[in-house]
């Protein structure tokens, strides 16, 4: 069989190619990639919500995680949570010690000795609501979702109980709830706010150790609290676009 | 076109259609409104039971102990950090004489030891000075063990309020 003689000569060809790759080239330095810790633009207009959590006033009391529970009927048993409270004990020889009973409900018992402590501190822990959460972006249904309000929220009537969020998320925010057999989560406790009042964790905490508020309104609280403090997400490097700020965050917290 | 292509478009395009018609069935109305969701869902959320009221609420009636708690060391403290969701009781107390309160309505009056010590037991991860400029105070710890030790006789506890009024510390 005969060679084909090519319809493109070889002069064609690298002409195309190079002005395709030279303007792609060109393109991609008039649109700056994004850098790995600005994961998602936030909108310009409109309510986008925020969370601000300072863990030297958090003194453990887990009244956050009852009131969680008793909002949203989140069931009793110890390991379903929407929100709860870690107490972080690292040893004067380094090892760390992670104790959540019953998520801090019940109160924390100190159980290492004074003498041997060389920090400890509660950690309060609830849904991020990242701007792009790895939770909405594996389900296979789109049962879980981003409001325009930055709130991530389930649609209980839509979920089919797959579990992929529940292991997506980076967290450990989700939970498949034992009776309705969907995922469930923080929803930031959306039916107070359209009532004008605040989620029932921030209503509860006895030392305002949690802030929430709008990013988007420069006089919010959580500005505020952002502003005046020297702030940190868990995990930046997963590049989640947490919204959950924590002052005086150790790198121990994973 | 050969017989057998011509089959071939013609299955797939009954196959085409067949998809179209289960999509449009099969997609809720409100989806994809606002993006690969439901749009509907958000005020599905939105129409959850409440169950804290806030402590604005509380003030209508118990305004007294509002005015012994605002110069107490617990001024801060909301009511239903203690005693629990009071939505129902805000909404519906008013109905009943006092002392006819049913059940449901009465909330949780905390007097344990083990209420207090929920925040004021000794733990060193509430040892902390707090360096904001407008919270300065530090919260009050104490080993209740020591502090209010159990009767000697009979190893009964005695209560924290026994001492404390909860409302005025």
């Amino acid at each position: 069989m005969r060679p084909v003689k090519p319809k493109i000569s070889r002069r064609d060809f690298f002409k195309a190619g190079t002005i395709i790759v030279g303007g792609i080239t060109v393109a991609s330095a008039f649109t700056p990639y994004d850098a790995v810790l600005i994961a998602a633009e936030k909108p310009k207009t409109g309510k986008w919500y925020g969370i601000g959590i300072d863990i030297n006033k958090c003194i453990g009391c887990g009244k956050c995680a009852s009131a969680c529970k008793q909002e949203n009927n989140v069931p009793k048993a110890p390991f379903y949570f929407r929100s709860w409270v870690e107490q972080y004990t690292i040893k004067n020889d380094g090892t760390i010690i992670v104790e959540s009973p019953n998520g801090g409900i019940d109160g924390f018992k100190q159980s290492v000795p004074t003498n041997e402590i060389f920090k400890s501190f509660f950690v309060p822990k609830m849904c991020n609501h990242c701007a792009k959460s790895p939770c909405v972006q594996v389900c296979p249904v789109g049962a879980t979702f981003e409001t325009p309000e930055g709130i991530v929220l389930v649609d209980e009537n839509y979920c089919i109980g797959c579990r992929y969020c529940v292991q997506a998320c980076p967290y450990g925010c989700r939970y498949i709830h034992p009776e309705k057999g969907t995922a469930d989560k923080c929803t930031l406790c959306i039916h107070r706010l359209v009532k004008g009042l605040q989620p029932a964790c921030f209503e509860i905490c006895p030392t305002e150790a949690r802030i929430f508020g709008d990013l988007n309104d420069p006089a919010s609280k959580v500005n505020y609290f952002l502003k005046n403090h020297t702030c940190m997400v868990i995990k930046p490097h997963l590049n989640t676009g947490s919204k959950l700020f924590y002052n005086a965050l150790s790198s121990e917290v994973r | 076109m050969p017989q057998h292509l011509k089959r071939l478009v013609g299955v797939f395009a009954v196959f085409i259609i067949l998809f179209l018609i289960l999509h449009y069935l099969l997609t809720p109305s409100s989806f994809g409104e606002l993006g690969h969701y439901r749009a509907k869902a958000i005020p599905e959320n939105e129409l959850k039971e409440l169950h804290y009221a806030g402590s604005e609420q509380c003030s209508k009636c118990h305004e007294d102990i509002r005015k012994d708690k605002a110069i107490g060391f617990h001024a801060k403290l909301k009511c239903e950090v203690c005693h629990g969701p009071g939505l129902k009781h805000a909404l519906y107390a008013d109905q009943f004489k006092a002392g006819q309160l049913p059940d449901s309505l009465i909330l949780y009056k905390p007097g344990e030891r083990k209420d207090c010590s929920v925040c004021h037991q000794f733990n060193a991860a509430r040892l902390k000075i707090q360096f904001d400029t407008i919270n300065t105070s530090m919260i009050h710890q104490v080993n209740s063990i020591e502090h209010n030790p159990f009767d000697k006789k009979t190893k009964v506890e005695f209560k924290c309020i026994e001492c404390h009024n909860p409302h005025q510390p």
